[in-house]
């Protein structure tokens, strides 16, 4: 990639890079967690193929085309690769502007986090990484003592940053909302908190990229803004470019409102977890019977799960046995709470009805 | 049983769970900038058993702010 400009600094650790201390790297495989962010500006120098590395245990693709690889997390809570080309990394990156300090708030390895460090590396700003497996505490913490001025996050990321950063003076002129629907307390909050800042929150999906940006402070989007690339489905589902998102949204006389998903994903603290899947995982206990995992609001994470569990009759009651299985499971996909009781509520549809 | 007091029965719990440090929790401690090991899941699984335990729902309509143990449990009626 040819977008480095001379002005880009890194601040890593104890370490502060300027864009002359850092060259094209041809490694096609970067550990993340290993190299750092300058491992990972340093294969984006380079040209080929690029596997991001976050969770080693998954086997890379046979591939030869040119792109750099991501982990996305799948399903089933397994990381799939999915390659992307450079120049679509860099279509939504723009240079210039008045020199920035960013706080890295995302994985280095992750879309999120490679637009943040090609914005950097091209506008020639200054990158606030923060070490491998930081808290939001601990950003709060390096954005105060590094003076970060433009941070992109995701919601969860921004209620957990508030709350951590406390009435230490920090002023932002760039405040960025993506990866899940941005509800509008948050939006207020956010608001408040950094009154100089521009405020935006963003609309991805991972086939289209960045679909819009929203400014004017309020959640969703404006009514007007729907066309032919972006509608409405018969389902109450948002359309780009001919794809069905899955995302519900709710149509008021001048917004366009998210209100949830479709099919029963869920996002907790931006990790997409599928209650079906806790489901079948509980289900391999010979102890539960039946079980349905459903999502509820939570002011931190946007959402979590909780569990009601029926236990088979003379099964023997071993709450240690469950939470101990549970904890084979990602964090963001464990039930935070488990409810026992004699029978689920089957609805019309046969289906358990997941609704809280 | 005040919201404090099971704040603080809670967190130590949580924290216990997860082979944490735990200690002293009074109403000036910061939950997330503290000097505990607390995350946002954490601190989601704590709103949860709050809201199991008292009933009420402080953030039915959306977010508020809050730093410290005492400022959470004022939430949930002090």
């Amino acid at each position: 990639m040819d977008a480095l400009n001379p002005g880009f600094t890194l601040i890593e650790g104890d370490h502060t890079l300027s864009s002359d201390d850092l060259r094209p790297d041809g490694v096609a495989v970067v550990e993340v967690a290993k190299t750092g962010v300058k491992g990972v500006v340093a294969a984006l120098l380079g040209t080929g193929d690029v596997f991001m590395v976050r969770d080693a245990s998954v086997p890379l693709p046979q591939a030869a085309e040119d792109k750099v690889w991501l982990q996305t997390s799948g399903t089933t809570g397994a990381p799939k690769w999915v390659g992307h080309s450079r120049d679509r990394l860099k279509a939504r990156i723009r240079a210039g502007g008045d020199r920035a300090r960013w706080l890295l708030t995302f994985h280095p390895g992750s879309f999120a986090g490679l637009q943040v460090l090609l914005t950097a590396m091209a506008g020639g700003h200054v990158l606030i990484a923060p070490g491998h497996g930081a808290s939001i505490a601990d950003m709060a913490d390096l954005a105060v003592a590094e003076q970060a001025t433009h941070i992109s996050g995701t919601p969860t990321f921004w209620r957990a940053f508030l709350m951590a950063l406390g009435d230490r003076s920090l002023t932002l002129k760039s405040v960025t909302l993506g990866g899940e629907a941005a509800d509008q307390t948050l939006l207020d909050a956010v608001k408040a908190r950094f009154p100089q800042a521009i405020l935006r929150h963003i609309y991805a999906t991972t086939e289209a990229g960045t679909v819009f940006s929203v400014q004017d402070g309020l959640a969703g989007f404006p009514r007007d803004w729907l066309n032919d690339e972006l509608s409405v489905t018969g389902e109450g589902t948002l359309k780009v470019k001919g794809l069905d998102t899955g995302d519900m949204v709710e149509l008021t006389p001048d917004r366009v409102l998210f209100r949830g998903r479709r099919d029963a994903m869920v996002n907790v603290g931006g990790v997409k977890v599928y209650p079906e899947v806790v489901e079948s995982y509980l289900l391999e206990l010979s102890s539960i019977q039946d079980v349905r995992v459903s999502a509820r609001p939570n002011p931190i994470t946007g959402h979590v799960l909780v569990a009601d569990i029926v236990l088979k009759p003379d099964s023997g009651f071993d709450e240690a046995q469950i939470k101990a299985h549970l904890q084979g499971l990602p964090r963001a996909q464990r039930p935070v709470s488990l409810r026992y009781v004699d029978a689920l509520d089957i609805g019309a549809t046969g289906k358990k009805s997941r609704s809280v | 049983m005040t919201a404090l007091d099971m704040i603080r029965e809670d967190l130590r719990t949580l924290l216990h769970d997860k082979g944490a440090q735990t200690g002293e929790i009074n109403a000036d401690t910061p939950l997330l900038n503290g000097p505990y090991d607390i995350d946002s899941l954490d601190l989601a699984t704590l709103v949860v058993t709050l809201e199991e335990k008292t009933g009420l729902t402080p953030f039915a309509n959306g977010f508020v702010l809050f730093h410290t143990a005492g400022e959470l449990a004022a939430l949930f009626g002090g």
